[in-house]
């Protein structure tokens, strides 16, 4: 055979580098030209994308950076945060514990506290003299005057005088006092003189408190030996304005406690007394010093906000470790108050989970819609020879730089936000030094933003290439209707399943683990909020769930309403329900996103409007009658109460007398009242008492002189019934005898709640009773500092505030905040408040339903163009194909609102049970569902308006193509 | 002029794509009287079906008049052109376009419906029509569940449904296999004839000319009268026309 010379073209050998690269810039090219063309898509893919990041980057940079400040910003703004006291009366001692305690890593500074007995007119006092009850003394034309005094440092003084308000100065010179108001009120009474900063005093020191119940009622019983000071100067003049203070706690009294020491008490400066003067007021024996102990905010905040109380514990136990005699006070209630508060206000922020989560389902049905949109181009890609992994190859490259742009902008937009919306902070007003401040001192979590991209980007990009690796399947196998029908029902079952879960988890998590929290807890505190937010996450899974099962019910309506379409349409009822047939599909995501947003929205808004109204049903309760007088200084109670009510347009007023006392080991409050004027004037509700009405148990404590009126918790704890006997101890004067159980009470207006903390309300204890005024005042207490009055109908409370101003010019008359040092409002400044972030979510919500609505309907209109341009050719008018289009839209917009209004409704409901830990400390009246219908009426019809009106210019974009081009590009 | 039943004058129809300017039509004019059954001949893009949409007013030329029944269209405003088209103006398309998610029947209540029939009267009447064009036990199937003859015969059932007077017909068996064409031919030359209706039709296939009672040729965007009766074994593709001096061909 003959050899036949075959021509071999030479190869062209090219690199495996440059062969790489070669591929690599052809598909980042075709990458990139994909990404130019479709501009419009990819705006708002970032953006929806940009958004759902950026919204969750800011609740952590936010989190992390406002627990910072505002833990600074708090235990700065407190005198001290524990003082330690022991039984053992050795100064050595007290100096051993002081060096321990401030080589503590958790201490910034000890200071030192020696309390006192000062006693003013003692001059002219013989030994036996009767000083006791103090308002009923043997002399009262010329009375010995009590008061607390402490020797302290100017260090000390300048964080205790946070809580002062001060007329003079509050730094002492060598010679000089502070005293309080009350007291300067009182000697000015004995003296006959104006007491101002400058006044020259006497007074006596007594380092020992005689006991009245061995009849040490004496003068002599003072044991103050030598210690007098004769012309001590007044530096300056306090008022006590604090709430959570160590000082305030170490003295005792405050607030609304009729007896109260603070008060009445008086400073001397430690630094600047002569060496002498300083051992005769510290060291004549009996009351032992105390050292105050302020801590390191940045120590203190070490591993988080919620471990700030423990953290305080943990000192306490190493103080009380080392010195088995030390006695440490820690105000770790108050710390657990702000990181309660805290973690509410930072739980109300999971409030934007569902705007978060429909902001992610805009993005992914957007792309979903793109890939549609690019079927033809896949099965081009496929014709030209691509393989399925090419295909699948060049979507993902594109959706990845989608990711990556919106993840530059999301931490971008992410930093920017966390300092820029607390700096709108509580009055909405943007304040330049806060935005500074955050700006400066943002903390960023790698992990967390790590943790959130996953989630966010993770689950879209997986999502995405799910559906492009479906498409290009179906590309291959479209004709495979069986396979297809057995994988629709295979997703249906997986759905249904899945729901079915979520339900069940739920539902699970909300009667077991929820309720059993609930139910044993006084507060909603920290595991509260956070077991309230883990079941808001559940309920919206089951939301949306919900609403897709709701939508393919929706959809079956749609379908099924021909006579109604006929009847309401006429002609064009026809086409309308052929439509709404035929696009099952894009239909089902229409009638899901639009049935969840208005379901949502509704939500939001009743959830919303409830919070709103209860809170201010509760502040009413709170404030307790038409007037609330709050008092700075104890004044005499029945003096006072015929003064407010000698004003016109004031019907009746009431005074709390109050004292401290304990039952069994529960410290309580007294409030001695009289029942029938409470009856009269408080604002009581239904759940008030327990078992019975106001009126019943209030005209019983009438009736009965020894009744006493307690909290729920307590009868339980003690097993007692109405009408068994119950002794109340440690009350100044000695033991009761038993008071007789008269009713059981919840709460009560202008009190709040009987049992637990409500850290709206201005008191210490957790814990008070009510009985018959008589038995306080038998105890010697004439002055209080809580007054409610009602008033006449249409009474000019403007005039009656003045009046009462004029009488007691220390009067606070319906104060906008009962409690100003409740930390809520302190951490309002740094986080808005639960229903502003609600506001500002169904906002969103709203724009994103409208964003979707335009975007499918544009899709699903644009798939209509062939028919569009038929029905035209064969004569439709344009007017009547526009007219059949917006009957349709209205049509399913009407169904899915129809349904999403009602399923919202319930949804409010139910989330109404497991949310109130976000919305509120603690439910003092009964929450109620409430409605706010205007703003109901307005962001749905907004919705509804602005979906239709919208979708006008697609519609009329969709009749300017021209037919015969249409027809052609069918071809 | 005033007597023929359409009238076109100097007709031309121009497009711009992509910066160059296509010439589909260039001044041409023809007459077609009433009951007439016309076959415009012409091979792929010489502006036969151009010329055709510009007569059922779904497209607009560039320039030049069409009278229809001595009135002038590119003078009627859009409200009188869609009822012109809906119910003067029978079209059937060579690619069918029939709604995919509407059965046979319903495809031929859209243009009932359109010209404001009842419901229940305008289902009475497809029927019919289906009947009459020999498909009533395919009322209830959709077009993807149709052959291709089968899916013209709904067409020429929808075009006749609002009894117009003339019909138009682009290539309607264009797709078809020729024994189906015929059987369509056969049905659209009998409903026409029945109905007295005038009609159009284009093709590029001279063996369908032979039933026209007229054949006008149309070549380079210029339309021609031809005497010829029977183009069946004429190879027109290298045909040569000579004009006499009105223009028609000889």
């Amino acid at each position: 055979m003959k050899d036949v010379k075959r021509f071999n073209p030479p190869k062209k050998e090219i690199a495996l580098h440059k062969k790489f690269f070669n591929i690599l810039s052809f598909n980042l090219n075709l990458i990139f030209k994909n990404i130019r063309n479709r501009k419009r898509s990819t705006v708002i893919i970032i953006l929806g994308l940009t958004f759902s990041l950026s919204i969750l980057y800011t609740a952590s940079i936010w989190s992390l950076t406002s627990q910072k400040i505002i833990a600074d910003d708090y235990v700065e703004s407190l005198d001290y945060e524990m003082y330690i006291e022991s039984w053992q009366d050795d100064i050595e001692i007290y100096n051993e514990m002081y060096d321990f305690t401030a080589l503590d890593s958790l201490v910034e500074q000890v200071d030192w506290i020696f309390p006192a007995i000062a006693l003013f007119n003692y001059e002219d006092k013989n030994d036996t003299y009767e000083w006791y009850p103090e308002d009923n003394q043997e002399d009262m034309d010329n009375p010995l005057s009590l008061s607390n005094g402490f020797v302290i440092t100017n260090r000390a003084m300048n964080r205790i005088s946070l809580n002062l308000e001060i007329e003079g100065n509050s730094s002492m010179q060598s010679g000089e006092i502070l005293i309080s108001y009350t007291q300067a009120k009182q000697l000015e009474e004995i003296y006959n003189e104006e007491i101002t900063p400058g006044y020259k005093i006497n007074l006596a020191i007594s380092r020992r408190i005689p006991n009245t119940d061995r009849g040490e009622t004496q003068f002599q019983d003072f044991e103050i030996e030598d210690t007098t000071f004769e012309n001590y100067t007044v530096a300056g003049i306090y008022k006590f304005v604090g709430h959570n203070t160590i000082i305030d706690r170490l003295v005792g009294g405050g607030a609304t406690e009729s007896a109260g020491t603070i008060f009445d008490s008086i400073f001397f400066p430690a630094d600047v007394l002569t060496p002498y003067d300083f051992y005769r007021m510290t060291n004549s024996g009996g009351i032992f010093p105390r050292l105050l102990v302020k801590t390191n905010a940045q120590q203190l905040r070490e591993q988080g906000i919620s471990n700030m109380p423990d953290n305080l514990l943990a000192l306490r136990d190493r103080i009380q470790v080392s010195y088995y005699h030390a006695y440490c006070y820690v105000l770790d209630h108050a710390l657990a108050e702000m990181t309660n508060e805290y973690a509410r206000a930072f739980g109300s922020t999971n409030l934007f989970v569902p705007t978060i989560a429909t902001a992610v389902f805009l993005t992914f049905f957007s792309t979903q819609i793109t890939i549609k949109k690019r079927r033809e181009e896949i099965s081009f890609l496929r014709s030209k020879g691509a393989a399925s992994s090419q295909i699948i190859g060049i979507f993902f490259g594109e959706f990845f730089i989608i990711s990556f742009i919106s993840l530059i902008l999301g931490i971008g937009v992410g930093i920017l936000l966390s300092a820029l919306i607390p700096s709108f902070g509580q009055n909405q007003l943007f304040n330049r030094s806060l935005f500074i401040q955050y700006f400066q001192e943002i903390e960023i979590s790698p992990y967390d933003i790590e943790i959130l991209t996953i989630l966010i980007l993770g689950s879209y990009l997986g999502l995405t290439l799910l559906n492009v690796i479906i498409y290009v399947r179906k590309d291959i196998q479209e004709t495979m209707l069986v396979t297809q029908k057995g994988q629709w029902i295979l997703e249906l079952s997986v759905k249904i399943l899945a729901f079915v879960l979520t339900v069940a988890g739920f539902l699970f998590f909300l009667l077991l683990e929820y309720r059993k929290l609930a139910e044993n807890s006084l507060n909603y505190g920290l595991s509260l909020i956070s077991a309230s937010y883990r079941a808001l996450y559940l309920f919206i899974a089951v939301l949306f769930f919900s609403c897709y099962f709701l939508s393919l019910g929706v959809n079956f309506i749609l379908r099924n309403m021909k006579t109604i379409y006929n009847r309401i349409f006429k002609k064009t009822g026809f086409f309308i329900q052929k439509n709404m047939l035929r696009i099952r599909k894009s239909f089902t995501e229409l009638t899901f996103f639009t049935v969840l947003i208005v379901c949502l929205l509704t939500t939001i808004i009743i959830v919303r409007s409830t919070s709103i109204h209860n809170n201010n049903i509760e502040d009413d309760y709170r404030q307790g009658a038409d007037l609330r007088i709050q008092s700075t200084i104890p004044v005499n109670i029945t003096k006072f109460e015929n003064q407010i009510q000698s004003i016109e347009g004031v019907q009746n007023a009431l005074g709390f007398y109050s004292i401290k006392a304990s039952v069994r080991l529960y410290d309580i409050e007294v409030f001695g009242i009289d029942p029938l004027k409470f009856l009269q004037i408080g604002r009581w509700i239904e759940p008030s008492l327990v078992g019975m009405s106001a009126e019943t148990a209030l005209t019983q404590l009438a009736n009965n002189p020894l009744g006493v009126i307690m909290s729920k918790f307590l009868v339980e704890r003690f097993r007692k019934n109405i009408g068994d006997p119950i002794t109340i101890q440690d009350i100044r004067g000695g033991t009761y005898e038993p008071l007789i159980l008269s009713a059981i009470i919840n709460s009560a207006p202008g009190l709040g709640v009987s049992h637990g903390y409500d850290p709206k309300m201005n008191r210490q204890v957790t814990e008070w009773v009510l009985v018959n005024k008589e038995i306080i005042r038998g105890l010697g207490i004439n002055n209080g500092t809580l007054f409610l009055a009602a008033t006449e109908e249409n009474a000019d409370i403007e005039y009656i505030s003045e009046e009462i101003k004029k009488i007691n010019p220390f009067a606070v008359i319906n104060p906008e905040k009962i409690n100003p040092d409740y930390i809520g409002f302190f951490i309002r400044e740094h986080i808005p408040p639960a229903n502003n972030i609600l506001l500002v979510g169904a906002i969103f919500v709203n724009i994103i339903g409208i964003v979707y609505i335009f975007i499918s309907t544009d899709f699903i209109l644009e798939q209509r163009r062939k028919e569009n341009a038929v029905l035209l050719a064969l004569g439709g008018k344009q007017s009547k194909v526009r007219k059949s289009i917006v009957n349709e839209i209205l049509s399913f917009i009407t169904t899915s609102f129809a349904i999403g209004i009602p399923v919202g409704f319930l949804a409010s409901m139910v989330t109404l049970t497991f949310i109130k830990p976000l919305l509120i400390t603690r439910e003092v009246v009964p929450m109620t569902i409430h409605i706010n219908a205007l703003i109901l009426i307005v962001m749905i019809i907004s919705l509804f308006a602005a979906s239709l009106i919208g979708i006008i210019p697609i519609i009329r974009k969709q009749m300017k193509y021209e037919i015969v081009h249409e027809l052609r590009a069918i071809v | 002029m005033e007597d023929a039943f359409v009238s076109v004058n100097n007709l031309s129809k121009t497009y711009v794509s992509k910066g160059e300017t296509l010439n589909i039509l260039c001044g041409t004019s023809f007459e077609v009287s009433e009951g007439e059954l016309i076959c415009l001949l012409g091979t792929s893009g010489s502006g036969k079906t151009t010329t055709l949409n510009i007569l059922a007013g779904i497209d607009r030329p560039t320039s030049g008049e069409i009278f229809y029944n001595g009135q002038n269209i590119n003078e009627w405003t859009l409200d009188y052109l869609y009822d012109y088209r809906l119910k003067e103006i029978g079209f059937i398309f060579q690619e069918f376009h029939l709604l995919e998610h509407l059965t046979s029947l319903e495809n031929i209540l859209v243009p009932l419906l359109l010209n404001d029939w009842e419901e229940d009267d305008a289902r009475e009447r497809s029927f019919n029509l289906l009947k009459q064009v020999g498909l009533v036990n395919k009322a209830m199937n959709l077009p993807n569940e149709l052959s291709s003859g089968e899916k013209q015969r709904v067409c020429v059932a929808r075009a006749i449904a609002n009894s117009p007077s003339l019909l138009i017909a682009d290539e309607p068996t264009g797709t078809l296999d020729s024994k189906t064409g015929d059987d369509i031919m056969k049905l659209l030359v009998g409903i026409s004839k029945k109905s007295k209706m005038t009609m159009i039709y284009t093709t590029h296939d001279p063996y369908l000319t032979k039933i026209a009672s007229r054949i006008l040729v149309i070549q380079k965007g210029m339309i021609f009268e031809s005497n010829v009766k029977n183009l069946e074994d004429v190879d027109y593709d290298n045909i040569i026309f000579e004009k006499n001096n009105k223009g028609e061909i000889l």
